[in-house]
């Protein structure tokens, strides 16, 4: 079929590739805006293209310069934006490392195993993910404020925690279900116990599920906004409550900038995601 | 190799965790709103005193209630409108830091002690006070005075206006423009501003708060919005003005609280020592271009701040500026109505 | 350990493989709903919280209860939550209609630009949500961008009014969903059976009846799953009603979101959370019924 260069199929083909670069224009034309504002000199409007500058990465790490305060008014400080990025990533590593080991475990459990609840489990699984995020988030904070847990990043790992590790099971169940058991059964003939069945045989083999699940759990934590918001306390704000923050209050074009710089790491944890992935056991 | 670099990670992370967890000498923990403080005073007192000071902002005063009634621990200073002030007052939630025995309590304006809970300062200080008027496009619209010319130009140009995304502050503008008062409980009353901000609606093109990008590009030609954007107007004379309406507007004034369970008290009140200093009011003025309670603060403000008729006004327009007090059980004629307006 | 049996060792391995799952939901999912479903009966405290009484008014709020003497029978709130379903069901349509020719598009190539394709498509969903909300705005705003382009090549004379509407809602949420609609459908229309079109085709089928009659129907999975799974998100969102929307299109998430941090009845939000998470279970029994009912027809 693919051989036959007919006319007729000469035109699907130029529709289909005409309609695939409107989509991926769709897809990148608001972030091409972003990357190309954050170059604008003008701090008031965005929109309005007055020159080229550095400026704005360079107060991300700087700090504003010192004349006056009209600088100030369009940057923060570089001391608060590293306390927010930090504590961002603080959160999405401890959760999706912790939501990693939970969901690979559940997916390990009920791949492996025949049990009376292994129904139940499954929808259960599945019912963080599907529970909008405004309800989880309000659930949270009632029950954190009920049991008088105190509201700070530990509440909101847990937070995510709770619904990251139904993410992670899904992607390593999906790797679990492509696999070849006749490994992890030669090795448990030849006498291996389970654990060493499992480091051994089983892990190497799910490692890109694994490593995959803990990527789009870390993304997914980084990005969190509704959740967050509900259930963050003190000197915990994050990279999106800071800027829905500011939105609020109108961008700054800061933010842009460190917009794009978070948009340059995605793209190489992402990299390294499909790397890994595309990597045959 | 990938194992040692996830225990890092982890151990990494348990670190900043701790360390947001443990007690620590020499730190203050503000909660203000959003821009609310010159962020060059807060190095300055953190420098004098060799304090680690954080700020966390929160966009409306519910938001605050919320969050430490939710037990957002942690916190030292908050900065409620005067009406939440006397509510955590009443709650239990403050402590007495007592202001007026601090040094340049004679500086602060006597009728700046608004609180019905607290009419003498013992608990919490006045901090800055404005007046909620509209921003506008000069290009678009030469001169604006008043409402009616406001809702006027929304009439006769659809989407080109936008109020504020706040239940008080826009059935306040409908309450004012039925000739009614901003704190009336009457549900005829309510019903009447509600009639009226719902007559306007379609006119309006949004409820929103940043509206200084899209006044200033031009995209609407007017907005609600605090007297704060005075600091765009003077960078921008020409292109934007601010003005409070003729009919009357509501204003604000928050004041600085001590929380009850706040862990740094000694650094709150040096903080509330250090605001209460007449260059430092000044400074912070100059930054918010709203209202200072400082009498000594407002004679070093620059001549352009002192004569502005938004931030300083004169006593016939200050008469017609009404302050919000709390609603009480009667709030849920307000959220029912508001609710309503942005239902239809 | 000597005398244990394979099967004692297997059940412990269960059970420590799925004690902390079962830990976590335990306490921080269905306990924290639980209490959501409580507080939904329960009256609003003055400044925020609950009072510990019986009050059942907060579902006939949502029927349109009057609040006292002063109200009459008002169904606002239903009306909102037709709104949400109206805005959920359009984002689900039009994201749809963009993501199917979409995920032939990416299945028509050779592997090697496929994956190059793929990452393209998922990449701009590892940025910030809200930034590239705001982004749609500084696209769709008078002097935006697509205006002032539209203007300068003369196809307009004044800027379109894009922003502050349903159509900024809809527009905004379709964007951020596409991957949610995008993926799923893609792994279906990648597990097409093409020896069954190229058997429709040589029948005789002209392309429409082959699209209408075979492809439909053998994607008909992909597409159920995609909706559901934008839909569900959509129709809980608040963030792009209130950025794009101006805050004039209200989706029941705005009244919640208002319920907690603005107006302190948290009973009434919940009641209201409580709405939005049954429609979601409706749909998603639905869904599995009909999932269930479509693999008995291949069986049989």
């Amino acid at each position: 079929m693919r051989g036959r260069r007919t006319p007729l199929r000469r035109v699907w083909s130029a529709l289909f590739n005409g309609y695939g670069l409107l989509f991926l224009a769709f897809l990148y034309l608001p972030l091409g805006l972003i990357v190309v504002y954050s170059f604008n000199a003008n701090p008031i409007n965005m929109a309005v293209w007055t020159g080229f500058t550095l400026d704005w990465y360079a107060t991300i790490f700087r700090g504003a310069s010192v004349e006056g305060n009209f600088d100030a008014a369009f940057t923060e400080s570089p001391e608060r934006i590293f306390a927010v990025v930090r504590n961002s990533f603080a959160v999405a590593l401890l959760a999706a490392g912790l939501s990693t080991v939970i969901g690979t475990a559940t997916a390990l459990a009920l791949a492996r195993f025949r049990f009376v609840g292994r129904r139940f489990y499954q929808a259960l699984l599945l019912l963080p993910m599907l529970v909008p995020d405004i309800v989880l988030g309000i659930a949270l904070l009632i029950f954190f404020v009920g049991a008088g847990i105190e509201l700070g990043l530990l509440t909101i790992v847990i937070g995510h925690v709770t619904f990251l590790s139904s993410y992670v099971f899904v992607v390593v169940s999906a790797r679990l279900a492509g696999m070849d058991t006749t490994l992890e059964q030669a090795s448990a003939d030849l006498g291996a116990g389970p654990i060493t069945t499992f480091r051994r045989i089983t892990l190497p083999q799910i490692m890109p599920g694994v490593v995959g699940g803990f990527l789009l759990a870390f993304i997914i934590s980084l990005d969190d906004v509704v959740i967050t918001y509900f259930i963050a306390g003190v000197g915990s704000q994050t990279l999106p409550l800071f800027v829905l923050a500011m939105m609020r209050r109108g961008l700054r074009p800061q933010i842009t900038a460190l917009a794009v710089l978070i948009l340059l790491f995605s793209f190489a944890v992402a990299s390294i995601g499909l790397f890994l992935r595309s990597r045959k056991p | 190799m990938t194992g040692r670099l996830f225990r890092i990670a982890g151990a990494v992370s348990v670190l900043v965790l701790a360390g947001h967890m443990a007690a620590a000498e020499g730190k203050l923990n503000l909660y203000n709103w959003g821009d609310y403080i010159n962020p060059e005073l807060i190095d300055a007192f953190g420098k004098e005193y060799g304090v680690e000071v954080t700020l966390d902002t929160y966009s409306t005063n519910e938001e605050m209630l919320a969050r430490i009634q939710a037990g957002a621990a942690g916190y030292d200073l908050v900065w409620p409108s005067v009406h939440m002030h006397d509510i955590m007052q009443q709650l239990g939630m403050l402590q007495p830091a007592n202001p007026n025995q601090m040094p340049g309590w004679e500086n602060i304006d006597p009728a700046a002690l608004r609180s019905k809970e607290d009419p003498t300062g013992d608990f919490c200080m006045p901090y800055a006070w404005g007046a909620v008027g509209i921003l506008y496009n000069k290009t678009l619209i030469p001169e604006l005075t008043s409402w009616d010319q406001f809702f006027a130009y929304a009439a006769a140009n659809p989407g080109k206006v936008t109020m504020l995304d706040d239940l008080r502050e826009t059935l306040g503008v409908g309450l004012i423009m039925t000739g009614a008062s901003v704190n009336s409980r009457d549900a005829d009353e309510i019903a009447k501003a509600e009639a009226f901000v719902l007559a306007q609606k379609p006119n309006i093109g949004a409820f929103r708060y940043d509206v200084i990008p899209l006044v200033t590009a031009g995209d609407v030609a007017a907005g609600h919005y605090y007297v704060g954007a005075v600091l765009n107007v003077l960078q921008n004379p020409d292109l934007l003005g601010f003005v409070i309406p003729s009919e009357g507007a509501t204003m604000y004034q928050e004041d600085i609280c001590l929380l009850a369970d706040a862990p740094n008290v000694g650094n709150a009140k040096l903080f509330m020592q250090f605001m209460m200093r007449p260059g430092n009011a000044a400074r912070n003025a100059e930054r918010l271009t709203n209202g200072s309670v400082n009498m000594a603060a407002i004679e070093l403000l620059p001549e352009a701040l002192k004569t502005d008729p938004s931030i300083n006004p004169s006593p016939e327009v200050r008469a017609k500026l009404q302050i919000f007090e709390d609603m009480g059980k009667d709030l849920r004629l307000y959220t029912r109505a508001w609710d309503r307006i942005k239902a239809n | 350990m000597k005398g244990d049996t394979v099967r004692t060792r297997q059940r412990n391995t269960l059970l420590l493989l799925l004690a902390p799952v079962t830990l976590i939901l335990a306490a921080f999912f269905m306990v924290p709903l639980g209490i959501v479903v409580v507080y939904s009966f329960l009256e609003p405290g003055l400044y925020g919280g609950v009072e510990w009484t019986w009050y059942p008014f907060n579902y006939g709020r949502i029927l349109g209860w009057p609040l006292n003497d002063y109200e009459e029978f008002d169904p606002i709130y239903l009306l909102i939550f037709l709104n949400s379903l109206k805005f959920a069901l359009l984002t689900v349509l039009f994201s749809l209609l963009i993501c199917y020719p979409a995920a032939f598009w990416v299945s028509r190539m050779r592997a090697g630009r496929k994956g190059l394709v793929l990452f393209l498509i998922t990449l701009p969903f590892f940025t910030s949500f809200l930034i590239r909300i705001y982004a749609w705005l500084l696209l769709l705003r008078p002097t935006g961008f697509i205006n002032t382009t539209l203007q300068t090549a003369g196809l307009i004379a004044e800027p379109l009014d894009m922003l502050f509407s349903g159509f900024a809602v809809v527009l905004g949420m379709v964007y951020i969903f596409t991957p949610f609609m995008f993926l799923p459908i893609y792994a279906n229309v990648e597990k097409l059976d093409h020896s069954l079109i190229r058997a429709s085709q040589d029948l005789g089928a002209n392309p429409v009846q082959t699209f209408l009659r075979v492809i439909l129907p053998l994607t008909a999975p992909g597409i159920a799953a995609g909706s559901v799974i934008v839909f569900i998100p959509a129709l809980g969102n608040f963030i792009v009603p209130s950025f794009l929307g101006g805050s004039k299109v209200q989706m029941t998430g705005n009244v919640i979101e208002r319920s907690f941090l603005q107006s302190r009845d948290w009973p009434f939000g919940a009641a209201l959370a409580l709405l939005v998470m049954a429609s979601v279970v409706l749909v998603l029994m639905v869904h599995a019924v009909r999932s269930g009912r479509s693999r008995d027809r291949v069986v049989a």
